[in-house]
């Protein structure tokens, strides 16, 4: 077909289209999150001592990380929609949440002895955290990739990875309401885990459905 | 073929709304300068092949043209498509490993003069390295736009011999240039 015949072929096929929304696709991923969040509430329930807990400066970071992980992987997840969108700066700040994280696990691998360490480690809830965590994260992660595909990333391994930080941050924080593990090796390594899971899974799922 | 952004901006936000006439436009406003792009990139491909990747393109723009934002500029989002397509089909169609930096497409659409698909220079560096005859008929028919008939009578070739001698010197110089691109 000569390239004259194309140009006039689309342009009489052209509909007036809406604009892609950010809003939208956070949206669909937060109503996506709530069947899964309303079942772990009504079955498991807030833990009793949220309010004491949380009192605890360096127990508030379960939650602080987590969601600060959420907004700035999604924020970004969320400019690479568009062709011409950028990283930016969520780029170093999440490399800067990585680092007080370690730091919190170097601190808790000084202070505490050798027999406490694995105790730390496990807790009571290990496996129950991981799988929780990433049923959580699913729902919102599918929802937010589906409305990712309308975009047009230029990079969509990139994108479908921090769409999946931003699931598993968000599932992170909501969990962390019901999760009884205090203890910073638990929650950097147990949280920590079940989130670059679900970015990795955004990655591989990126690089395949992204593409365009 | 430069056309300022509020130009274009203009176009495909009335293309957007519905405006086919609008949109016509915008897509013949860009194509020159996609396709100097691609022509550049991929002198190795043959028109027909390189004429396929800027269609591609265009039908990347038009499936993703929802994905521009009406009050951003229109260019840097051109180049961003433009760059991610054109990238793809180069890999695709296995012509190596594609540099393709962002400012070829500012400097195409700002109107720079598209570089010629066989610039005269790499033409007499190729045809020196075929044989005298061939690079004779081929001088006069595609560079000096003589007949085949006037050429084989001044050869003393029947016309159908220069059209063959002329198809295998053609056949020869894309893969002498191919292997020069490499």
């Amino acid at each position: 077909m000569k390239t004259e015949d194309l140009i006039t072929r689309l342009a009489t096929e052209a509909p007036a289209t809406a604009p892609i929304s950010g809003g939208r696709v956070v949206m669909a991923g937060l109503l996506a999150g709530l069947p899964a969040l309303a079942l772990l509430l009504a079955l498991l329930g807030v833990r009793p001592d949220f309010m004491a807990a949380m009192a605890v400066p360096v127990t508030t970071l379960k939650m602080v990380l987590p969601a600060a992980i959420a907004l700035l992987a999604g924020g970004a997840a969320l400019r690479l929609m568009r062709p011409e969108g950028r990283v930016g700066l969520a780029g170093p700040a999440l490399a800067g949440l990585a680092l007080v994280a370690l730091a919190l696990v170097v601190w808790r691998l000084v202070v505490l002895s050798a027999p406490q360490i694995p105790v730390a480690l496990m807790g009571r809830t290990a496996p129950q955290c991981l799988f929780l965590l990433l049923g959580l994260a699913t729902g919102p992660f599918l929802a937010v990739f589906w409305g990712l595909r309308a975009g047009a990333s230029t990079r969509p391994a990139l994108t479908g990875g921090l769409a999946g930080l931003a699931a598993g941050g968000a599932a992170a924080t909501l969990y962390a309401l019901h999760c009884p593990e205090d203890d910073p090796l638990f929650f950097v390594f147990w949280y920590g885990g079940a989130i670059l899971l679900s970015g990795l899974a955004g990655m591989v799922a990126g690089a395949r459905g992204l593409r365009w | 073929m430069s056309v300022t952004d509020e130009t274009l901006a203009g176009l495909l936000r009335a293309a957007n709304a519905g405006d086919g006439r609008a949109y016509a436009r915008f897509l013949t406003a860009v194509t020159p300068a996609l396709r100097s792009v691609v022509r550049a990139r991929g002198r190795g491909l043959g028109a027909e092949a390189q004429e396929d990747v800027v269609q591609e393109v265009l039908l990347a723009i038009h499936l993703k043209r929802h994905t521009w934002q009406s009050d951003s500029p229109v260019k840097p989002w051109l180049y961003a498509v433009a760059r991610y397509k054109v990238v793809d089909a180069f890999r695709r169609l296995g012509s190596g490993r594609v540099h393709l930096p962002i400012e070829d497409f500012a400097e195409a659409l700002e109107g720079a003069p598209a570089p010629e698909p066989l610039a005269a220079r790499d033409a007499a560096r190729l045809l020196g390295q075929i044989d005298a005859r061939s690079a004779e008929i081929v001088r006069a028919v595609h560079l000096e736009g003589e007949e085949t008939a006037q050429v084989g009578a001044r050869l003393a070739m029947t016309e159908g011999a220069v059209r063959v001698a002329l198809h295998r010197a053609m056949k020869r110089l894309a893969a002498l240039g191919r292997g020069n691109e490499g």
